[in-house]
């Protein structure tokens, strides 16, 4: 699931398209035109409105002749991540590692090899034949777990709140901007999921059209943040197993949810080191864009914006 | 890596790719150029066009240099957070922020939860024998006849029988070991020995395994296993104290009649372990047998991440302080909190009144149908599924009421007070 913006990245479209009707200058007062995509690419940014920080039309060179559309930037800024997603974003990251790093102390304690009930839980097998572990003692002493525990569950219990807050706020903020049409997997999703994945393995070629996430990134995003609520879940059912017993009951009991927890949190692992692959393999331009905002693209490329308010 | 005709080939793949599968929003279509007629005005605009596209990636990187130096600062203020909390003075071995944050969990707890929840119970078909996992305040065996329940705070104590001036004074008789009991290794805090890895060998370095065995130097009077003298504190031993506090000492020892101190495990001595001369009741176990029987499957729950279903039989705790009711404040309120205490004083709990008269805070006087084995806490113990493990005392000595948060063995070692499930 790339981040890469599409377009095969290296060609910009040649933007300054004879064949088109010469009128753009005389159209771009036009503050909300609405670009369909069908009246291929006149005059890009210049009558764009979301392409925030295209820089003043610069010096139009006005040429001799008139039935031309003068020169226009072939990139401009498209304002691709909203301010509150990036923040939460990142502030997500280091809490997102605490929770995991001071569930590893907690965890510690339940998974002591040479006692007598190893790994009741957490391990992957079937009845009695278990044929992984979690995890081996070079592993604990390799992070430094053993009895830090009190030390686990502090942190633990702490950023559980921000943890909380970050993710309500986050899915409040994709509601109310409209940016969950971004994010929510269409229909086609699973299709295009495929196709992106096969292109990636150097399987196939060709990626499928793309707005602003492809339909693996749309899956990946959409399962991440349900992926969080499960966590949410199955941590309050284990946190308070008898007050809120009916929660721990429909996920399978206490056992269960606290196996449930563990998967969740491994996922959340599998899931970083996908997406921090591809953000490399995506770079810089597309990296950058969770910083500051902005990414460079095609002047030709549609704004995400309109995607933004209707889908 | 690619040369040019690999590039056609894709822009061709795509193309026909995206005619099959029309999309609206397809962008990248070119339309045919007359590549002759366009070449000279492309090569006349493309300085105008560098400069703007140039000007585009200056307000890019001045975009970036602002955010990254955001960043920076707030990563800076979030490393700076985590230090705080890392490096703020300890409250009962964790970080104040922590503790504090643990206290506040517990209010929000309380607050939406009220403690009123009942655990769900089980098929007794389900349940199996307690593990053992901790043996505070239980290194050698009780002897049955010399079990008194000490009650401090009663309302009109001096009405009961069971009264008596002095609780202290009552003494508890034990013997050595018969049976150690499945003892097994408490993952809770690190052992006072060296080993602290978590890994096979460290089971029979583990400071804890000859309490198991009742042989342990505590037996003969000397400290409790976990705070053996062979590890860390033989310097502490080696201190020479000033020959007047020596004095003092052994002269408050003798006025102890030279009894083994209490609180003599890592924890330390309990701040609620009563003073000489505390009056209070007595009671027999017939006084707390007396009360309805009560069975109950539940679910046991230990902060080390194992739980078990487990049978439970015994007297709802509710019905023995009904029977011996808190006496009131001066202000007419109850006493918010009740303490509990080994008989040796070493292992300790709190709880709030309220948590007590929870129905199924059961004082356990049997397990999976038999009665309870001294290493599960003979003659009785408590079973409060509302609660962690810890706060599950084993051969409980003394019921108090107090106004007062009373003190608790393991939150000293840093774990949480309230412990609510």
């Amino acid at each position: 699931m790339p981040e890469k913006p599409l377009g095969g990245s290296d060609e910009v479209n040649p933007v300054v398209d004879p064949a088109a009707e010469p009128l753009a200058l005389a159209e771009s007062p036009q503050p909300e035109k609405t670009r369909s995509a069908a009246d291929d690419i006149p005059a890009p940014a210049l009558d764009d409105p979301a392409a925030v920080a295209t820089p003043n039309p610069a010096p139009v060179v006005v040429v001799a002749e008139e039935t031309r559309v003068p020169p226009a930037a072939t990139i401009r800024l498209e304002r691709k991540h909203p301010l509150a997603i990036r923040w939460m974003h990142w502030v997500n990251f280091p809490v997102l590692f605490t929770m995991i790093w001071s569930g590893l102390l907690i965890y510690w304690n339940d998974s002591d090899n040479a006692y007598q009930h190893p790994h009741a839980v957490y391990r992957i097998g079937v009845g009695s034949l278990t044929i992984v572990r979690l995890f081996p003692p070079w592993f604990w002493k390799a992070i430094n777990a053993p009895y830090r525990v009190t030390e686990g569950l502090g942190y633990h219990f702490f950023f559980m709140w921000i943890f909380a807050i970050n993710g309500v706020l986050y899915v409040t903020y994709l509601l109310i901007s409209g940016e969950w049409r971004l994010l929510v997997p269409e229909r086609r999703s699973i299709a295009d999921a495929i196709q992106v994945t096969l292109v990636d393995l150097h399987l196939r070629k060709g990626l499928p059209p793309q707005k602003k996430y492809n339909g693996a990134q749309r899956i990946a995003y959409a399962s991440v943040i349900l992926m969080g609520f499960g966590s949410l879940i199955t941590g309050l059912s284990i946190y308070k197993p008898t007050q809120v017993h009916w929660i721990t009951s429909l996920l399978g009991g206490y056992e269960m949810a606290r196996w449930e927890h563990f998967w969740l949190t491994m996922g959340f692992c599998a899931f970083f080191l996908v997406h921090v692959g591809q953000v490399i393999l995506a770079g810089w331009n597309n990296f950058r864009s969770m910083v500051s905002g902005y990414e460079i693209v095609p002047a030709a490329k549609p704004s995400l914006e309109e995607e933004r308010r209707t889908g | 890596m690619s040369d040019g005709r690999e590039e056609r080939e894709e822009q061709e793949q795509r193309r026909k790719w995206e005619k099959e599968h029309k999309d609206p929003d397809r962008y990248h279509e070119e339309a045919p150029r007359d590549w002759e007629r366009d070449g000279d005005r492309e090569r006349r605009d493309s300085q105008a066009v560098e400069a703007m596209d140039a000007e585009v990636r200056a307000q890019s990187a001045k975009r970036t240099r602002r955010s990254f130096l955001i960043a920076a600062a707030a990563a800076a203020g979030g490393y700076s957070f985590y230090r705080w909390i890392d490096r703020s003075p300890g409250d009962q071995l964790i970080p104040r922020p922590l503790r504090k944050m643990l206290n506040f969990n517990a209010s929000v707890s309380r607050g939406i939860f009220e403690d009123r929840g009942l655990a769900p119970t089980y098929p007794v078909s389900r349940s199996m024998e307690l593990r053992t996992n901790g043996n505070y305040g239980l290194k050698m065996d009780l002897v049955p006849d010399s079990y008194r329940l000490q009650m401090v705070g009663v309302a009109n104590a001096k009405a009961f029988p069971q009264y008596v001036d002095d609780v202290t004074a009552w003494e508890y008789q034990y013997a050595a070991k018969k049976d150690a009991g499945p003892v097994e290794h408490d993952t809770k805090v690190a052992p006072k020995a060296d080993t602290t890895s978590g890994n096979g060998s460290k089971a029979k370095a583990d400071p804890n395994s000859d309490a198991g065995a009742g042989e342990g130097p505590m037996m003969l009077g000397g400290p409790a296993s976990t705070m053996s003298a062979d590890g860390g504190d033989k310097k502490a031993a080696e201190v020479k104290m000033p020959p007047a506090f020596e004095a003092a000492f052994a002269a408050l020892k003798k006025s102890q009649g030279n009894k083994r101190p209490r609180g003599q495990e890592e924890a330390g001595m309990s701040d609620n372990t009563l003073d000489p001369g505390t009056p209070g009741l007595l009671l027999k176990m017939e006084d707390v047998t007396s009360l309805p029987h009560r069975d109950l499957v539940t679910e046991f729950k230990c902060i080390e991440g194992w739980s078990q279903v487990v049978h439970w039989g015994g007297y709802r705790l509710a019905d023995l302080i009904a029977k011996y009711p808190p006496e009131r404040n001066p202000d007419g309120t109850l006493p918010k909190y009740v303490y509990m205490e080994t008989p040796d004083g070493d292992y300790y709990c709190g709880f709030s009144l309220q948590a007590c008269m929870h129905p199924q805070s059961l004082l356990a006087t049997e397990m999976a149908g038999r009665p309870l084995a001294q290493w599960h806490g003979a003659p009785m113990r408590l079973h409060m599924p509302i609660k962690y493990g810890y706060k599950q005392i084993k051969r409980i000595g003394l019921i108090a009421y107090t106004d007062m948060q009373p003190d608790d063995y393991w939150t000293k070692l840093g774990y949480d007070w309230y412990a609510g499930l």
